[in-house]
């Protein structure tokens, strides 16, 4: 029985199946890398992001414009660019590889996806961010200064809490955005999951096989967040819901109370 | 300052004006507010007495006048452009905290619950420690008559209960003087009472209350004092039955006909 299937796939599939489970361990490599780096710049770039998109929320002219044309640079042009302006372009500087920097970081591919990763999501969720900050309630804000709150204090009590929840949905598009973005890395020589399904396609010259495989497992990645995303919204969020709310439960289950 | 604290008004508001651009909203308002008084603020709209209001808190920034919080003076100064602005925002802030406000439209903090909303200022401006400020905000939440639904957030609750909320949260301030601005002008006319039985209640305890209002009932029946603004001015003031029955200024007695109908 297990015979003939493999028989049938050896010989009858239009899909080489044998040779995608035989290479499988380094699909699963490459999306071990693809998450590592999508994590890893989500993260750097979203704590980059918060003070910067509290200056383009101010009104400080002179901190304003720097930021400003980092987030429409990085915003402006494509990932694909950046990601090569850095792993290429900086070696041609000798003063750059003259620095410490050099051998540990900047000439390795994958801190050069790294950064340019970051940078390119920090300006990104900046801007995002921004828009949320300055969409806060002026009332919930003018109550928090009659109660005598300071104004680092009123952001960082009030006015960020509540404009991380509202950029939550948003948000989760440019987490997947990023993730897909990151197919780049696999252009600067890393095995990423587009990174192996390129490499069985040179060693083999099979399309399908690597590219198909690196899709569904991509596909997969993303359901999963946007799923991970729709609970944390569910949970975040309840306070923006008040029909829904009242007919499930309100927090900490005090569903006796209910009217 | 030699004076004991208990000589010094809770607010004294000394001759306020206040602009915006060319219009000059309040144009020299004074008031003294002692402990207990519950002063009721009345005025057509436009005549400014919100924005009186939000002048004593330094929401708005006056364009002349001083105003007193227990007898210390708000520091203000005139800046190199000619503006007028607080000396010291620490003392400001400070100064608030000592002042309880109630907005029109409640201004509850969104993403927090009700008993989060109401321990937020105890515990990160006041600094208590969080047991003691949820116990004392348990029993402010049983005082309005909303502890049922202390894990609710705001956009779960009716206007009316929004605004016991709001009250208990400028209450959990335990401040000198209670500010309510038009408190119950965004309300349902159904919701509109159980409001302003929680602000009966509080001027029955002796609570220190500057309210702006079109409540006239509660202006006559509660207050101790009755301010009626017109375009800027103190047109009117004094006891609320007298002024009530036997008005002294036309244009009250035209407010009151107007708005008694």
């Amino acid at each position: 029985m297990a015979e003939s299937i493999v028989k049938f796939l050896e010989t009858w599939s239009p899909i080489d199946i044998v040779l995608i489970a035989q290479n499988f361990d380094r699909f699963l490599w490459g999306a071990l890398t693809t998450l590592e780096l999508t994590i890893i710049s989500l993260l750097v770039g979203g704590i980059l992001s918060i003070p910067l998109a509290i200056i383009r929320a101010g009104n400080n002219k002179i901190l304003n414009a720097p930021v400003w044309l980092f987030t429409y640079v990085f915003r402006g042009t494509p990932l694909l660019v950046q990601t090569y302006l850095i792993y290429y372009g900086l070696g041609q500087f000798e003063w750059i590889r003259e620095t410490f920097l050099w051998g540990p970081v900047l000439s390795q591919a994958w801190y050069c996806a790294l950064i340019a990763f970051s940078l390119n999501t920090a300006a990104y969720t900046a801007e995002l961010l921004r828009g949320s900050i300055v969409n806060t309630s002026r009332g919930e804000i003018e109550a928090a200064k009659a109660c005598g709150f300071s104004r680092a204090m009123r952001m960082r009590r009030i006015v960020l809490p509540s404009a991380f929840r509202r950029a939550l949905p948003a948000y989760s598009n440019e987490v997947i955005f990023m993730l897909h973005g990151s197919v780049v890395a696999s252009t600067i020589t890393i095995q990423d999951l587009l990174g192996v399904g390129r490499w069985l396609n040179g060693r083999y010259y099979l399309a399908y096989e690597g590219f198909i495989t690196a899709a569904v497992l991509y596909f997969i990645i993303v359901l999963l967040v946007s799923r991970g995303f729709r609970l944390w919204e569910k949970h975040w969020l309840a306070h923006l819901y008040p029909q829904d709310a009242v007919k499930t439960k309100p927090k900490k289950g005090l569903a006796s109370f209910r009217i | 300052m030699s004076e004991a604290a208990g000589d010094h008004a809770a607010l004294e508001v000394v001759d306020l004006h206040k602009s915006f651009g060319e219009v000059e909203v309040i144009r020299g308002v004074s008031m003294s507010a002692h402990k207990g008084d519950v002063i009721s603020i009345l005025g057509a709209s436009g005549s400014g007495k919100s924005t009186f209001l939000r002048c004593i808190n330094l929401l708005e920034i006056p364009t002349s006048g001083d105003v007193f919080v227990a007898g210390e003076k708000i520091r203000m100064m005139t800046n190199s452009r000619g503006r007028y602005q607080p000396e010291d925002i620490h003392q400001v802030e400070r100064l608030r905290a000592r002042l309880g406000m109630v907005f029109q439209s409640f201004n509850l903090w969104s993403h927090m619950t009700v008993i989060e909303n109401v321990i937020e200022a105890p515990v990160h401006v006041l600094k208590i420690p969080k047991a003691e400020a949820v116990e004392q905000a348990e029993a402010l939440l049983q005082k309005v008559g909303i502890l049922e639904r202390k894990d609710y957030y705001p956009a779960q609750l009716s206007g009316g209960q929004q605004q016991r909320v709001a009250i208990a949260r400028g209450l959990a301030m335990n401040p000198e003087v209670m500010l309510f601005d038009e408190p119950t002008s965004a309300l349902d006319p159904e919701l509109v009472g159980e409001v302003l039985k929680v602000m009966r209640d509080l001027a029955d305890e002796g609570r220190t209350m500057l309210v702006v209002t079109h409540e006239m009932g509660f202006a006559r029946d509660v207050s101790s004092e009755v301010v009626f603004l017109h375009e800027g001015k103190v047109e009117e003031q004094g006891e609320p039955r007298q002024m009530f029955t036997d008005p002294n200024s036309d244009r009250f007695r035209q407010f009151l006909s107007r708005t008694m109908q």
